[in-house]
């Protein structure tokens, strides 16, 4: 046995590398709070890129407060970060309140209500209604997105269009001129629920009086009765074979870069692909549209009020009270400017003005006075169970296996079940 | 097959092995001893294992939601919604599918590949890394690599190619066949090599001379491979299989990131519903439901298969 | 050993096409680290024009890639020699004696493989509070340790295949288990040690889901975390992404090709006959 030794020399060899590193790791210990000071934990949503920035500049105005961040990249690992650690009795002071949480926090009462706050003052009412309920507000939601189609100008101009007809009817007899001359007309990523869809179920919201939600979640109304129309008017693309079924296997940024390559003259999606659309064909000329409207309604876009900042209702006293400090800052013009230059998200605070890129104006008035939904953050419960059976069962209509009704019933039967 | 013949009679079998252990080995000192070995292993178990299922089984007969800690007790009814939901069932064939398909496929592919990669051949140590390859970046970055390369437009990679010989362009990721057969070539493709490795290691405990004297005997390649090698590799093929089966009914990633389930519920797994329904929506308590059934289930199906495979390694030894 | 060189060189020409199939998305990934996000959307499988190395340049000018490297380090070196350790004691303990509980005990261990890691997710992290090991790199070790029922597997499989003369041979001799095991067993399982080694370090190295619920200070992240912190909500750099990814892996890949000799070192035969 020549070769005994060696098994020692190699753990003893780890154990050395593994107690060297021991000791650099040592002092990452917290050093306490030094004369008087809060410290405020914080799990961010925003990319430490940015945030990081954010927090320098509160810090400087506020000596007082340290701001220890953590961060968890969003959706799902946000969502399991921040949910464990409500649990557990160990969840940050400020954390952010979003669609996927919103029910179980507000249900468990872990979150502080900001109705009375003077920081929400000039936030736009549907950003804060979104995160709060009846008529209390848990999250400052401090921006907005929205999705629509982008379209390529100068493949429209082929067939002699300058924008996207306001009418799906339109915007369907444009389809058919442009597969003619072989442009592929449109691709929509439905990997998540369609921007379209969304778009026409908000339309039709936006008329009516209690909401479509309301009545649907009440048992006044059903999902057949009211999505079955816009599910029908969907389908007729994909009939029509306007659009093709492998849509179904695609996701925004495979859509984005065949848009980009000039390959499809209309897609659909949000303000994320104008830097990456740019960076890849500086030399593409688009604009953004609203989702064209069905039914004599109206042009309308899908989208949301971003997650809201939200205080952990179960800190400490003074830790609540620096935490409204940081909230009340964010909500500053000069914050929100901050924030803006860094993260170009489309603010709805009334004192500042976001500036935007040119091909994006189309959509912001809806983003500004909160023309904007987006079901699963409509819905009322199960929204995520709802949500992958929507997207699910969409995906299996465009592939021709069920009828557009048996979607609108799916849901109905989802919604009764849970 | 004449298995006894080809072998040796000298030398060393795993059966002598065998017979050795079940000698039964004295005294009260060894069997303390042995036991002191056994504690870490059973401190583990019990403290990452049992104590966290035994949670899970009580949170499954809640309405837990995964924020308060406050439960209230509310029987089998998790397990009801479980077993009256469509979808569920869906998740449960393509998991099967799954877990089955590549468990044969990749122990189809892997003895033969590891039995070349264990011969000498110019670049044989860059062959073998490159097939290990495929096991070492995370799921989240091959998937999207995997998803560009199927995509389904005619600008994917693969139909581009494809395009070239006049061929496709082929549906890869929104066909429901199809995409559930990527899905398990994918799966085949990114734990191939790791297996062969696997083999690769249980061949060096081949002795070498088994094969000189059946060469002496005039055994040709197929002979010895399927005379000595593949029942010598039975340990292996047993643990092989068990990993495989275990790991490809608890996949999660890897549909995740390629189709998300889709198109519609076609390649929608198990996990897939655990983790959305107990992290996308607050139902822990069904979520836990879901995991005591799953883990049933699995175990059930993998010392199933367990249980044959050992059957079938007795039969070679 | 005749066989003709045409054969071997053919073996060799084979191998190495399949290897290149394989390869592909090796390819694809390290090809765009060299491109601008624009020139991937454009051309994502071709050369790049004019290979740029600003994405490489980027990500190693940052103080936490390294503070990161040092954490990921010190958690799979710590848990990996401590799975194997575990895992290895504990299949020697069943292979030498098979007694009845020990049977049972065996069988009952494999229910580990059989759990879904996200179902016992939660209640791990709520008695990992409890211990103060919750935002602590020592507490990602702990819940590393779950691997060592996967090390005892493998080992234990591989321990029945060995001659167990020698071990016979070195008990007559009177030693006793703890010298048997540490100079007798270990060199001879030292390929399966290798190879579940190797396997065990990609899991820990690359693992996100405990990290990412278990870790919350910057400063205490792993590389893969530092390599998530490049996605945001809706669209995410991919050239930047991979090349964090290829720094993150490199230690992986080194290591694997100074590794591997030793999973076929022949050792075994070497000690069997000496």
């Amino acid at each position: 046995m020549k070769r005994r030794s060696r098994p020692t020399a190699l753990a003893a060899l780890a154990a050395a590398a593994a107690l060297a590193l021991t000791a650099c790791s040592g002092d990452s210990g917290d050093g306490g709070d030094s004369g008087g000071t809060t410290t405020l934990t914080f799990l961010s949503w925003t990319g430490e890129e940015q945030m990081e920035q954010v927090i320098d500049a509160f810090e400087e105005d506020h000596p007082d407060i340290d701001v220890e961040a953590s961060y968890s990249p969003p959706v799902a690992e946000y969502i399991q970060a921040l949910q464990t650690r409500v649990l557990s009795g160990t969840a940050p002071d400020v954390f952010l309140i979003a669609a996927e949480n919103k029910t179980n926090l507000i249900n468990g009462e872990h979150v502080l209500d900001l109705s009375g706050e003077d920081f929400v003052e000039n936030v736009e009412p549907f950003n804060l209604e979104t995160y709060g309920r009846d008529g209390k507000y848990y999250g400052l939601s401090l921006s907005s997105w929205a999705a629509g189609y982008l379209y390529n100008k100068e493949l429209l101009a082929q067939v002699g269009y300058d924008a996207v007809p306001e009418t799906w009817d339109e915007f369907l007899e444009m389809c058919a001129k442009l597969q003619d001359a072989g442009i592929t007309p449109f691709l929509e990523s439905v990997d998540q629920m369609p921007t379209t869809v969304s778009a026409w179920v908000g339309a039709k919201n936006a008329e009516m009086e209690p909401s479509l939600d309301d009545q649907i979640f009440s048992g006044e109304s059903t999902f057949a009765e009211q999505w079955t129309p816009e599910l029908e008017e969907y389908n007729r693309i994909f009939e029509e074979g306007l659009m093709s079924p492998d849509v179904v296997g695609l996701d925004g940024d495979q859509v984005r870069d065949e848009f980009a390559n000039g390959r499809v003259a209309v897609i659909n999606g949000g303000p994320w692909f104008i830097g990456a659309l740019k960076e890849a064909n500086p030399d593409l000329d688009f604009s953004f549209s609203l989702v064209p409207a069905i039914d004599g309604g109206e042009p309308f876009a899908a989208g949301a009020a971003s997650p809201g900042y939200a205080i952990n209702s179960k800190a400490d006293e003074d830790k609540q009270e620096a935490a409204k400090t940081f909230l009340r800052w964010l909500a500053t013009p000069e914050a929100v400017e901050l924030f803006q230059s860094l993260t170009n998200d489309v603010t709805v605070t009334s004192d500042f003005e976001p500036p935007v890129d040119p091909t994006f104006e189309p959509m912001v008035p809806s983003i500004r006075e909160g023309q904007l939904y987006l079901p699963m953050i409509a819905w009322q419960r199960a929204e995520d169970v709802l949500n992958v059976e929507a997207v699910a069962q969409i995906q299996r209509m465009i592939r021709g296996e069920v009828e557009p009704e048996q979607v609108a019933e799916a849901l109905d039967t989802k919604l009764a079940a849970s | 097959m004449t298995t006894l013949a080809t072998r040796p009679t000298a030398g060393l079998r795993p059966s002598d092995a065998r017979t050795w252990l079940s000698r039964p080995s004295g005294g009260w000192r060894q069997s303390a001893v042995n036991k002191a070995f056994l504690l870490p292993a059973i401190a583990v178990f019990v403290f990452l294992f049992v104590i966290p299922l035994a949670q899970t089984f009580w949170w499954s007969l809640t309405d837990f939601t995964g924020y308060s800690p406050e439960a209230a007790f509310v029987g089998l009814a998790n397990y009801r919604v479980i077993l009256t939901d469509p979808s569920m069932l869906a998740g449960l064939a393509f998991t099967l599918l799954f877990g089955v398909g590549t468990t044969l496929l990749i122990t189809l592919l892997a003895i033969p590949l590891a039995v070349q990669l264990n011969k000498a051949f110019r670049g044989r140590n860059l062959v073998r890394s490159i097939w290990f390859f495929p096991a070492i970046p995370s799921m989240a970055i091959l998937g999207l690599v995997w998803r560009y390369i199927l995509s389904p437009l005619d600008s994917g990679a693969l139909n581009t190619v494809l395009g070239t010989f006049g061929l496709g362009p082929v549906s890869w990721l929104s066909d429901p066949t199809l995409a559930r057969i990527s899905v398990i070539v994918v799966g085949v493709w990114a734990a191939t090599g790791w297996h062969a490795v696997l083999y690769t290691a249980y061949l060096q405990s081949i002795p070498q001379d088994y094969y000189e004297v059946a060469r002496i005997d005039g055994a040709t390649p197929r002979q010895q491979f399927f005379g000595i090698t593949l029942p010598l590799l039975t340990p292996a093929i047993v643990i092989s299989t068990f990993l495989l089966m275990t790991g490809g009914l608890k996949v999660f990633d890897l549909p995740y990131t390629l189709t998300t389930g889709g198109p519609g519920f076609s390649t929608y797994t198990i996990t897939q519903s655990i983790v959305v329904s107990g992290v996308g929506q607050g139902r822990y308590g069904l979520a836990s439901a879901l995991a005591v059934m799953f883990t049933v289930a699995v175990a059930a199906l993998s010392f199933g298969q367990l249980w044959l495979t050992r059957l079938v390694e007795k039969r070679f030894t | 050993m005749t066989v003709p060189v045409w054969r071997r060189a053919a073996l060799s020409v084979a191998m190495l096409l399949l290897a290149c199939l394989i390869a592909v998305p090796l390819y694809y990934v390290v090809v765009n680290t060299f491109k601008t996000q624009g020139e991937m959307v454009a051309s994502p499988l071709s050369l790049p024009t004019s290979p740029v190395l600003d994405n490489y340049r980027e990500v190693l000018s940052d103080p936490r890639m390294y503070r990161s490297f040092a954490n990921t380090l010190y958690v799979t070196v710590i848990s990996v020699v401590l799975q194997l350790l575990v895992g290895a004691l504990a299949a020697y303990a069943m292979v030498v004696r098979t007694s009845r509980l020990n049977r049972i005990l065996a069988n009952l261990l494999l229910i580990g493989f059989v759990v879904p890691g996200q179902s016992t997710l939660i209640p791990l992290y709520r008695t990992l509070v409890g211990f103060e090991l919750v935002d602590n790199l020592n507490g990602l070790v702990v819940m590393y340790l779950g691997g060592a029922i996967f090390c005892y597997f493998l080992v234990q499989g591989y321990m029945r295949t060995l001659p167990f003369e020698v071990i016979e041979a070195a008990r007559i001799d009177g030693a006793h288990d703890g010298q048997i095991f540490w100079h007798v067993v270990l060199p001879l399982i030292k390929p399966i040690l290798v190879t579940v080694g190797i396997f065990q370090s990609m899991w820990v190295w690359n693992d996100f889901l405990l990290p990412t619920v278990f870790i919350s200070s910057p400063d205490k992240r792993t590389v893969v975390l530092q390599v998530y912190n490049a996605v945001t909500e809706f669209t995410t750099n991919w050239p930047m992404f991979m090349t964090v990814s290829v720094i993150a892996l490199v230690p992986m890949i080194v290591f694997f090709v100074l590794t591997q000799k030793h999973i076929a070192s022949g050792l075994l035969a070497g000690s069997v006959k000496g």
